[in-house]
C-alpha cells in the first residue's frame, strides 16, 4: 500500500559505532552510549535501553509507519572487494554475483550481509564487456543484531559503511583520496582510487606505532587526506602526520550537536542532495524474529486494545454479575422488610382508630360556650341536654322575647349549628320574662372544621382579671385551670 | 489398529472442530438463558423492593401522626386490656370528677349489646358547680382511655350554686373496631 505524504515520518540518519549509537532526525539529535559483552555484541539491558530511548526518540504513533533509517556501521568486520562480472540478465547477475562472493569471502554468502555497487568502469579496448562491482560484506549476526533493535524502535533499517558514508560530506567526483576517522579507541580509514574505495582498515588509536601503520596505509600514492573526529583528536593527528610522515591533512568540520557525526550528516547529504555515486546497502532484511523479547515491542494499539475488549466484557457481565451476586442478599433484606409489614397494619390499625376517637369526640363544651356567649343579660339556663349526636335541647328564661330572638339569631351566626328552634316561648303570668324551650342541631364534624371557636386572647385576660376580682372563686365566673374555653360573664346557669 | 489416512484425519478434525463449536454455543446459550433469568429475576426483586420503600416512607409521616395523637389522648392502644378496661375507665372517671370538684353519684355499668365498636356503656351521675361540671367534660378525653360521652345532661341541684350532671359514657371497643361512616358526632 502506498503510504499518504502526511503519515510518512521523516528519514532518520544513524551511526553505530564500537561505543555509541548516534540517531539524527531533521534537526532533533540523540547519542546512546552502547555496552557490549566479550564477543563485541550488545548486552541484553542495552538492547532494551537503546530500543526504548529511539522509541522515544521518535515518538511514532501506532497508525503511522515506520520510519526509513539510513544507518552507517562501523568499519569492524566490514570486507572490501572489487569484482568483475561478465554481462548478463538481471536475474542471472543476481546469481552471478552471489557465486562470486562465495568465491571472495571466507564464510558462505548465507552468512554474510553484503551489498554491492555498480562501478562505471570503462572496458579496454579489444576486451570482452564485464561490469566491474564493489562489494561490501560485514558478518550477518552484526546487522542483524542491529537490525532488530532498529526494527523493535518502530524503523525500517537500511545498512552502510560509515567509512564510506562519510566520504559524501565532500564534493564529487572525489579522485583519490583517503578519510580517517578518529574514534575513542580506533581509527577507520578508508582510501579511494578514482572515487572508488580501495581499502578499508580500522587501526587501534592510542599509541605511535598505531600511526604508523596508518602513515603506511596513506602512503604516498593518495592525495588529501580527510581527518574526521568529534573529539578533539584530530588536530593532534593531523599535526603528527604533518611533522613526522610529511602528509598533508584537512579536517573535515563535522556539527558536534547531538546525533551528529561525520557519518550521520554524510548520510543526510547523500539522502537529500543525491550527489556522488549511490549508498553501497547492505542486504539485511529486519526479521521481527530477531528483535528479542522487549517489553515494549508489544503494539500499543493491541494493548488498548485488549483493555477496551476487557472493560466491554466486563460492561457486559456486570450486570449479570451483579443480579447473581446481590440476588440472594437483596431477598434476604426484601423478606425482612415484609416480615415488618405487620407491623405497618398496626400502626394502620391505632392510627384509625384514633382518628376515630379524635373526630367522634363530641364538641359539648364549644357549644356550652356558644350559648353562654350568646346569652343576653339576665337569662337563666335551667336545664340542658346533648347527645353525641349533636341534639341539643335548652330550657329556661329570658326578659322578654327580643333576647329570644336575639340570643336564636347569634347561635345561627356563630356558624356552629345546623338549625335552632325555639319549639316554646311561654310568658310567664307576672309578664315580666318569658320561660322558652329551644332544641338545636349542631353541624357535622367537617362543616364545623373551619370554625374558630373559643374564647380570644383579650377575652381569656379579662376572665383572668375578673377571676382575681373576685377572690378567685372558680363557682362565679373564671373558667378553672385546664379549661380551654372560659365562660363568658352574663351567662348563669340555674340551681336551686 | 489401521493408520488413518490425511483425508480421514482431516474428516475427524473438522468433526471435532464442528463438535466442539455445536457445543461451546450450546452451553453458552443456556448460560446466557440461566444468567438472563436470575436477571429479570433481580430486577423483580429490585422495583419490589422500590415499592416497598416507598410505603415505609409514607407510613413514617403516618406514625408520626399517631404519635402526635397519642400524646394528645394520653392513650395508648396497644397496652389497653379488653378484661380490664372497664373498671380501670370507671375508676378513672370518678377520681377526675371528685379531682375536678364534682360529688359522685349513681355509676352503672352495662356491657354493651349488638354494637361491636363498644365494649361497655356507663351512666354518671354527680353533682358540683359549673366550673366542675365543664373541667371532668374536658377532661374526659384525656384519661388514657377511649371513651365517648354519648350524652351530657345538666340540670339544676337542690344545693345552692351546685349543678346535677348526668353522662352516658360510651367504652370503644378497640380491638374489633372498624371504621364507622360519618355521623354527626
Amino acid at each position: 500500500m502506498k503510504e499518504l505524504p502526511f503519515m510518512n515520518l521523516s528519514p532518520v540518519y544513524i551511526e553505530i559505532s564500537q561505543g555509541w549509537l548516534k540517531a539524527l532526525r531533521e534537526t532533533d539529535g540523540l547519542d546512546v552510549p552502547l555496552e557490549r559483552s566479550a564477543n563485541g555484541q550488545l548486552t541484553a539491558a542495552c538492547k532494551e535501553t537503546l530500543a526504548l530511548s529511539l522509541h522515544k526518540f521518535l515518538g511514532r504513533k501506532g497508525w503511522q509507519p515506520r520510519a526509513r533509517a539510513l544507518c552507517a556501521i562501523g568499519a569492524n568486520g566490514v570486507s572490501l572487494r572489487r569484482m568483475a562480472l561478465p554481462p548478463a540478465s538481471r536475474d542471472e547477475f543476481s546469481k552471478l554475483v552471489r557465486l562470486q562472493v562465495e568465491t571472495e569471502f571466507p564464510l558462505s554468502p548465507d552468512e554474510l550481509s553484503w551489498g554491492y555497487r555498480k562501478l562505471d568502469a570503462l572496458p579496454a579496448n579489444g576486451a570482452p564487456s564485464r561490469q566491474e562491482l564493489l562489494v561490501a560484506a560485514v558478518k550477518k549476526d552484526r546487522v542483524e543484531e542491529y537490525a532488530g533493535v532498529l526494527f523493535a524502535a518502530g524503523l525500517n533499517p537500511v545498512f552502510t559503511p560509515a567509512a564510506m558514508a562519510r566520504a559524501y560530506l565532500c564534493p564529487h567526483p572525489l579522485g583519490s583520496c583517503a578519510f580517517v576517522d578518529v574514534g575513542q579507541t580506533q581509527l577507520e580509514f578508508v582510501g579511494f582510487e578514482n572515487g572508488i574505495p580501495v581499502a578499508l582498515r580500522v587501526f587501534p588509536w592510542g599509541t605511535e606505532k598505531r600511526l604508523d601503520s596508518l602513515a603506511k596505509a596513506i602512503g604516498g600514492k593518495t592525495g588529501k587526506v580527510y581527518i574526521t573526529g568529534s573529539n578533539g583528536a584530530p588536530g593532534e593527528i593531523i599535526a603528527e602526520l604533518r611533522s613526522k610522515f610529511g602528509i598533508v591533512c584537512e579536517q573535515l568540520d563535522a556539527a558536534s550537536g547531538a546525533g551528529q557525526s561525520a557519518a550521520v550528516l554524510g548520510l543526510r547529504k547523500a539522502s537529500e542532495e543525491n550527489n556522488g555515486p549511490a549508498l553501497l546497502l547492505f542486504q539485511a532484511a529486519a526479521k521481527p524474529a530477531s528483535i528479542g523479547s522487549f517489553k515494549f515491542s508489544q503494539p500499543v494499539p493491541k494493548k488498548w486494545a485488549v483493555r477496551v475488549a476487557a472493560l466491554l466484557a466486563v460492561l457486559l457481565i456486570l450486570p449479570y454479575a451483579e443480579a447473581l451476586l446481590l440476588k440472594g442478599h437483596l431477598s434476604k433484606k426484601l423478606a425482612a422488610l415484609k416480615s415488618g409489614q405487620g407491623k405497618m397494619s398496626a400502626i394502620d390499625q391505632e392510627y384509625d382508630f384514633l382518628r376515630y376517637l379524635k373526630l367522634n369526640g363530641p364538641p359539648y363544651l364549644d357549644a356550652l360556650y356558644l350559648f353562654a356567649k350568646a346569652a343576653p343579660p339576665g337569662a337563666r339556663f335551667e336545664s340542658t341536654s346533648m347527645n353525641r349526636r349533636g341534639d341539643i335541647s335548652l330550657r329556661g328564661s329570658m326578659q322578654n322575647a327580643q333576647q329570644v330572638t336575639d340570643f336564636r339569631a347569634k347561635l345561627i351566626d356563630s356558624g356552629f349549628f345546623d338549625r335552632v328552634t325555639v319549639e316554646e316561648q311561654v310568658p310567664t303570668p307576672d309578664r315580666q320574662k318569658v320561660n322558652v324551650r329551644i332544641t338545636a342541631q349542631w353541624k357535622p364534624v367537617e362543616k364545623r372544621a373551619g370554625l374558630a371557636i373559643g374564647p380570644t386572647r383579650d377575652e381569656i385576660e379579662k376572665a383572668k382579671t375578673n377571676t382575681v376580682g373576685q377572690g378567685n372563686s372558680p363557682a362565679r365566673g373564671g373558667m378553672p385551670p385546664g379549661m380551654p374555653a372560659g365562660m363568658p360573664p352574663g351567662a348563669v346557669m340555674i340551681s336551686r | 489398529m489401521r493408520t488413518l489416512t490425511d483425508h480421514e484425519k482431516r474428516t475427524v478434525r473438522r468433526a471435532t472442530i464442528g463438535i466442539a463449536i455445536y457445543l461451546v454455543l450450546f452451553a453458552g446459550f443456556q448460560m446466557w438463558k440461566f444468567m438472563h433469568k436470575q436477571r429479570v429475576e433481580y430486577l423483580q426483586l429490585v422495583a419490589d423492593a422500590t415499592q416497598l420503600r416507598l410505603k415505609v416512607q409514607a407510613y413514617q409521616s403516618r406514625a408520626e401522626s399517631l404519635k402526635r395523637m397519642m400524646e394528645e389522648y394520653h392513650l395508648d392502644p396497644a397496652k389497653l386490656s379488653r378484661e380490664t378496661i372497664v373498671g380501670e375507665a370507671s375508676s378513672a372517671i370518678q377520681k377526675a370528677a371528685s379531682a375536678s370538684g364534682i360529688q359522685v353519684g349513681t355509676v352503672r355499668e352495662s356491657a354493651s349489646r349488638g354494637s361491636a365498636d363498644e365494649i361497655a356503656t356507663m351512666q354518671f351521675e354527680g353533682s358540683g358547680p359549673v366550673p366542675a361540671v365543664t373541667g371532668l367534660l374536658n377532661r374526659m378525653q384525656t384519661l388514657g382511655y377511649p371513651l365517648v360521652i354519648d350524652s351530657v345532661q345538666i340540670a339544676p341541684d337542690t344545693r345552692p350554686g351546685m349543678m346535677k350532671l348526668s353522662l352516658t359514657i360510651v367504652i370503644l371497643n378497640f380491638e374489633k373496631w372498624k371504621t364507622p361512616e360519618a355521623t354527626h358526632a
